[in-house]
């Protein structure tokens, strides 16, 4: 079952509808590289409120997507991470401390646009 | 609240050799005998005892003789029949009573204690010629009691066991408050010890707290945090992370000169915590974070303005 990718202005939105198989994480992976830039996209916000469960396979491939992504020239932001999922992650230690976190899908535009207007300000 | 029926321990026959068994039955012959006396000694003895006297007269007389005839009853079938169980869960549920109802410990010794003195003339005057029976009636009376105040005292113990933990999760849920202070803005003062159970309700309160605020800084206090070891500073550490992946920043405030000694001295790894000395300092850097000024306004009196 592959995400749907949504476009919002320069930014692309990736919402999980269901679990996702390890086969469906790395297709996330492809689609989004891809789609980044096709669309010409400077950031990407990974919905994952769906998620009940996020195991080592799922952050190490969203860690791996960031990393794609940068490279691809957006930035990501993972949103959604409920309460029950973010303690048994701190229990696992998957603390995924690289990659932008936001509550929610407002919250992650919001802090990709700040990041954004940095960068103008920067003069890139 | 506590159940007063609610014993800790399962009831179970004492154990007695067949020699404390028939002193105990000897004894119950003549307690038996002169068991409405005895009564009436007792309560005429205890009635000076300030605890026991106003709990006796509190008492309507019909069901204080009531409850001497069950308690008779169970006694023989106890001593009697070997029927102990009924026999100690009553004593047990008395005792559980009691307790709940505030009467002291100490004041079954008193009742014990009379006791004693209204039995032993009854027994000295049956053994009067059979010293072997005195001493063996007299034996019986004693093993009696340690049985009564055995079970009394194992009923103490549980009841005070509940309120102990009564008390303990009601500190529990006091002291895991998240206040939200400012939009976006959450204060989490922490108080106490903090154990793995209050660790992990810390952490679900503060990670339900934040969804619910949406809030994006927390300023975690520990000021009233008196010892922290490895192990609390890993709870703090996992809360930092966890309330990250949902998207806030935790500023750690509070930390007393002793603690931040021990846990540079424990080679704990701080790298995590974003830290400031005092409450003040981390809603100042809350503030920085959301963007927020705090500017004084001009005394309104001294312009006129109502």
């Amino acid at each position: 079952m592959s995400v749907p990718i949504l476009k919002q202005g320069e930014y692309l939105i990736a919402s999980v509808q269901s679990a996702l198989t390890d086969a469906d994480m790395l297709k996330l992976q492809e689609d989004l590289s891809a789609e980044v830039g096709r669309l010409r996209s400077r950031g990407v916000v990974i919905d994952v409120t769906v998620l009940d469960v996020m195991d080592s396979f799922a952050v190490r491939t969203l860690r791996n997507i960031a990393s794609v992504l940068k490279l691809r020239g957006a930035r990501t932001v993972i949103v959604g991470i409920q309460p029950e999922v973010a303690f048994s992650m701190v229990q696992l230690g998957l603390i995924m401390v690289d990659v932008p976190t936001a509550l929610d899908l407002d919250e992650g535009l919001a802090l990709l646009d700040a990041a954004a207007s940095e960068d103008g300000a920067d003069g890139r | 609240m506590a159940d007063p029926t609610v014993v800790g321990t399962e009831p179970a026959s004492p154990a007695l050799t067949s020699e404390q068994l028939d002193e105990l039955r000897l004894f119950w012959e003549v307690y038996e005998d002169h068991y409405e006396e005895v009564q009436a000694g007792l309560l005429e003895s205890l009635a000076g005892h300030p605890e026991l006297g106003p709990l006796l007269r509190r008492i309507p007389p019909d069901e204080l003789e009531e409850r001497g005839r069950v308690s008779r009853e169970l006694s023989r079938r106890a001593l009697l029949d070997g029927e102990w169980e009924p026999y100690l869960v009553n004593l047990r549920s008395q005792g559980a009573e009691y307790a709940a109802g505030g009467l002291s410990f100490s004041a079954w010794f008193a009742a014990v204690g009379a006791f004693r003195l209204i039995l032993l003339p009854h027994l000295l005057e049956r053994f009067a010629k059979d010293r072997a029976g005195l001493i063996r009636s007299v034996n019986g009376m004693n093993t009696f009691i340690d049985i009564a105040m055995s079970a009394i005292g194992d009923a103490y113990l549980a009841s005070r066991q509940e309120t102990i933990r009564l008390q303990q999760e009601a500190i529990r849920e006091l002291s895991t408050p998240v206040l939200p202070v400012r939009e976006h803005l959450l204060i989490l003062p922490i108080i106490g010890v903090i154990d793995t159970q209050r660790a992990r309700q810390l952490m679900e309160g503060l990670l339900q707290g934040i969804r619910t605020h949406r809030a994006k800084v927390v300023v975690m206090d520990v000021t009233g945090v008196a010892a922290v070891d490895s192990a609390v500073a890993n709870h703090l550490i996992q809360t930092v992370h966890a309330a990250r992946l949902l998207g806030a920043t935790v500023i750690v405030t509070g930390l007393s000169s002793e603690n931040a000694q021990t846990l540079v001295r424990i080679g704990v790894d701080l790298g995590a915590l974003n830290t400031v000395g005092d409450l003040r300092g981390g809603l100042e850097e809350a503030n920085r974070i959301l963007g927020f000024r705090v500017i004084q306004v001009d005394d309104r009196r001294s312009e006129g303005t109502p």
